[in-house]
This record gives C-alpha cells, structure tokens and sequence, in this order.
C-alpha cells in the first residue's frame, strides 16, 4: 500500500487546507474544525482549477424553503477558485448542486503529529 | 485539445485599469476629480459576488495583491505563455465604461481617450500577441467618432467596443458609428454590462441576472439586423461577446419565421436575418454550458455554419472557459476553426 506523509498536523490550522504532493499526484489536504484531516484530488472535477486557491466555508443548504438562508456546516465545504462549485469534505468530496459528482478522496491518518496520506 | 497543434486565438480576455494608473493619461479637471474628489463608477450590482474572489477566479490575483488582470506579466505567466496564445484580444473589465455611465458626458469621453492610451501603451505595445479594443462615450456621439478616428488606425486595435446595457445600438443615431468603424477596418464587440436583463432593471437573484445574458445578447442582435446595420455596412461584423452560443439557432429560426411574414415591415433586409447572420456575426463560446460532443455538433448543425463561433477564455474572471475543458471533443477541422480560424477570418486587422 503506497503511503507517504504530507506535512504535520500543525501546518493546517482547522478550517483551512493547503496543496501537497503525494507521489506524483497534486493533492488537497484539508482539516475540519473539529479537528480531522481530509484529502482529495487537488482538481475540481469540473474544468481542473487547482482547488487550493479557493476557500474552506460554510454553505447555505438545500433543506431550506424559498426565501430562507440557513448558513451551516462551517468550515466543511470547499469551494472552488473559479465557478465556486460547493464540495461536502465531510460526505466523500460530494458536489453539493449534483451528490452524485464527487472529488477523488485518499485515505488520512495521522501518526505522531504527521498527516499520512494512503491509498 | 492537443495545445501542441493549434495556438488558440482567445477573442474576451479582460485587462483591468486602476483608476491610479490612468490618471497620467487624463487631462485637469478629470485627474482631479479621480485623484482629489474620489470619483469612481457607479456600480449597482446588489447581490453577493459569484465566487470566491469575486467575480474574478482567485488564482488570478496579482502575487502582489493587486486586482485580477492588472498586470502583464503575471497574465502572461498564467495564460499567454502557459497555454501558448496566438492572439488574445483585450476587452476591458468594463470598469470604467464611458458609454455606460449615466450623466457627465465630458468625464465619459475623457475616461475613454485615457483608457485607450493606457491600452495600447501599457498592451498592445509591450505583447505582440494583444489586441485592443477601441473605447468610446457613446453619449456624445461627435467624440466618440472623433476617438475612432484618433485610435482606430492603430495597427492592434481590432473593434469598437459598445456595453450591452439599456441602448440599443441599431438604432439610425449610431450608424455613424459604424461608419467610422467600417473606414479603419474595425469591427464592433459588444459585451454585457449592468444590468442588461429585466427591462434595465435588477432581477432578484444573480443566479437569475447571470442565466438571462443571453437574453440581452438576442436582443442586440435582433436589433441590428432589423435596423438594416449590415445592409448599410456590408464589410461590418459584430462579434458578440460572452453571452454564450446555445442560443444562436433559436434566434436564427426566430428572425427567418418572422421575416418571411413581416419582410413588408424592413424592406431593406435583402437576405435572410440567419445569412445576415452567418456572414457578419461572430459569437464567443464562454461561458460555455456543459455539452456532450453530440449536442455541442447538432447545434452546431442546427446554425448551418460552423464559422460563427470563437473560443474566448474571459480569462481572469470567475467563468473562465479552460480551452482543454469547457468544450468537448471535436474533430481537428473543427476545433482549428473554432480555436483560432474562425476569429482570424473575422477580425481584418489580425494577422492571417
């Protein structure tokens, strides 16, 4: 199983991401405010702008009616640099306009304060 | 799309002017008024920003700090050289647009000289692969022609640029405009300002404002045609820019349905309102909707011409059209007319 640590936990504050290889593959790694750590392909799945210079945020959700704003789920959406589509970093990098497009995720862990990046 | 084979011609790529670096262009009273008394343009749109940054894609910020498309070097970094531009033709970040602006003739017109000085020379003059448009104050139209004629013989200037907002420009007071354009070889781009849609007025949500651009795009075309632009200027093209293209076959259909029951009306069409349209309109693809290679051809059937689009990029704004992603795969004839032929065949001035 290919394994490779990509930066320490302290290099990520929760809330906030940052690109880093793992082999040949440009990846985002990304850390909720609860404080666990997420990676994905480091690509938007819909015209490749590397999602790094984009945001972590919350999200207004679908559960709302007409007229109403709910803000939510702080600091687990990534939101792409250019068109700004929404992915759920909580629920497999799902595009939250269509839940059936989803980021390219790997596996996280974290040993001794280093984030590892596997397959 | 294979880079290596064609190099791309990309006919929306909006530079961006700060108002300080302008100001060095600008007669007294106008540096003052911008310099000492904070004039700006009014700028109404009252929704959250589309994206991240803006309405600019957030990796376009200069490294410095400064705003998306002000700086040569960086987007030469980030778009001429990386994905290897033939040509790239400039279209301003409508900011300011001297024919938009309501009031303050004098300040419009001014701002216009000033901007296309600031294009060619901070440009147009330092990459060989710009191209400019000419910027006037519509307002006042003995000025205007006077700016085209003072800049439209500049070897890289290769349109007039004319806002979509609330005129519409086949109306008989403009076509002297067109006249001066046609004599310097020039073609007119029209681009969307604010707010296009919904009779001059905002709709509610930018969703709705953004999805009905088009609309206004219809609208200028319907216009020009109708008002007898191109019959009275026969070697003038319109490129219309950023609206899309999906909506080119339903306005093609639309026109011909009602001019074979309403020609009475315009006698001075002496073609059909889609062969005026496959032989002096141009159309830049972004944003581009996501079609399947099947869809993206029919359509391209259904407007019985495959020269009427152009590949435009929009680069740095947040609807950036990646020339290796936003359309789908097509053959090498038809990708080599869309990338660059097709632009190069419209624009005189390009080099061929």
């Amino acid at each position: 199983m290919k394994e490779q640590v990509v930066c320490k936990t302290t290099e990520i504050e929760p809330g906030e991401m940052k690109a880093a290889h793992f082999g040949k593959q440009n990846v985002l790694v990304c850390r909720t405010l609860d404080g666990e750590f997420y990676a994905f392909l480091n690509q938007c799945t819909h015209q490749g702008a590397p999602l790094d210079k984009g945001m972590i945020c919350g999200a207004t959700t679908n559960e709302s009616k007409p007229g109403d704003y709910r803000y939510c789920r702080k600091g687990e959406i990534i939101r792409c640099p250019w068109h700004g589509r929404e992915f759920d970093i909580k629920d497999e990098g799902r595009m939250l306009a269509n839940p059936n497009k989803k980021l390219p995720s790997y596996k996280v862990r974290v040993e001794d304060q280093n984030v590892i990046v596997y397959k | 799309m294979s880079k290596e084979q064609i190099r791309i011609v990309d006919t929306d790529i909006h530079e961006r002017v700060q108002y300080k670096d302008i100001l060095k262009y600008l007669d007294e009273p106008f540096k003052h008024y911008i310099q000492n008394c904070h004039w700006m343009q009014e700028k109404h749109m009252p929704y959250t920003q589309p994206s991240v940054a803006g309405v600019d894609r957030a990796d376009a910020t200069v490294p410095d700090g400064r705003p998306a498309g002000s700086d040569l070097a960086f987007m030469q970094k980030q778009l001429l050289d990386d994905i290897d531009h033939e040509f790239g033709i400039l279209t301003s970040a409508l900011d300011p647009s001297p024919s938009s602006m309501h009031g303050w003739y004098e300040m419009a017109t001014a701002l216009a000289s000033a901007y296309n000085d600031w294009q060619i020379d901070e440009w147009l003059e330092k990459d060989d692969r710009l191209y400019g448009s000419v910027h006037i104050a519509a307002q006042d139209r003995d000025a205007a022609i006077r700016e085209i004629e003072r800049v439209g013989s500049h070897p890289k200037m290769v349109q007039v640029l004319l806002p979509i907002d609330d005129i519409m420009w086949g109306d008989p007071f403009f076509h002297p405009f067109f006249e001066a354009a046609e004599k310097h070889h020039l073609m007119i781009g029209m681009h969307h300002n604010e707010p296009p849609v919904y009779y001059g007025k905002w709709p509610r949500y930018f969703i709705e404002w953004h999805t009905l651009i088009p609309t206004a795009h219809m609208k200028q075309v319907a216009n020009m045609i109708f008002n007898g632009v191109f019959d009275k200027f026969p070697n003038l093209g319109l490129m219309m820019i950023e609206g899309g293209f999906t909506w080119v076959p339903h306005i093609m259909w639309k026109m011909n349905q009602q001019y074979r029951d309403l020609r009475h009306e315009v006698p001075w069409l002496k073609r059909k309102p889609s062969d005026i349209f496959k032989e002096q309109i141009r159309v830049t693809t972004q944003p581009a909707e996501e079609l399947t290679k099947q869809e993206f051809t029919s359509l391209i059937e259904q407007m019985g011409s495959d020269e009427i689009l152009c590949f435009s990029t929009d680069y740095p704004h947040w609807d950036y059209d990646s020339p290796t992603r936003a359309l789908p795969n097509m053959d090498p004839e038809l990708k080599k007319k869309i990338f660059a032929e097709n632009a190069k065949a419209f624009y005189p001035k390009l080099p061929k």
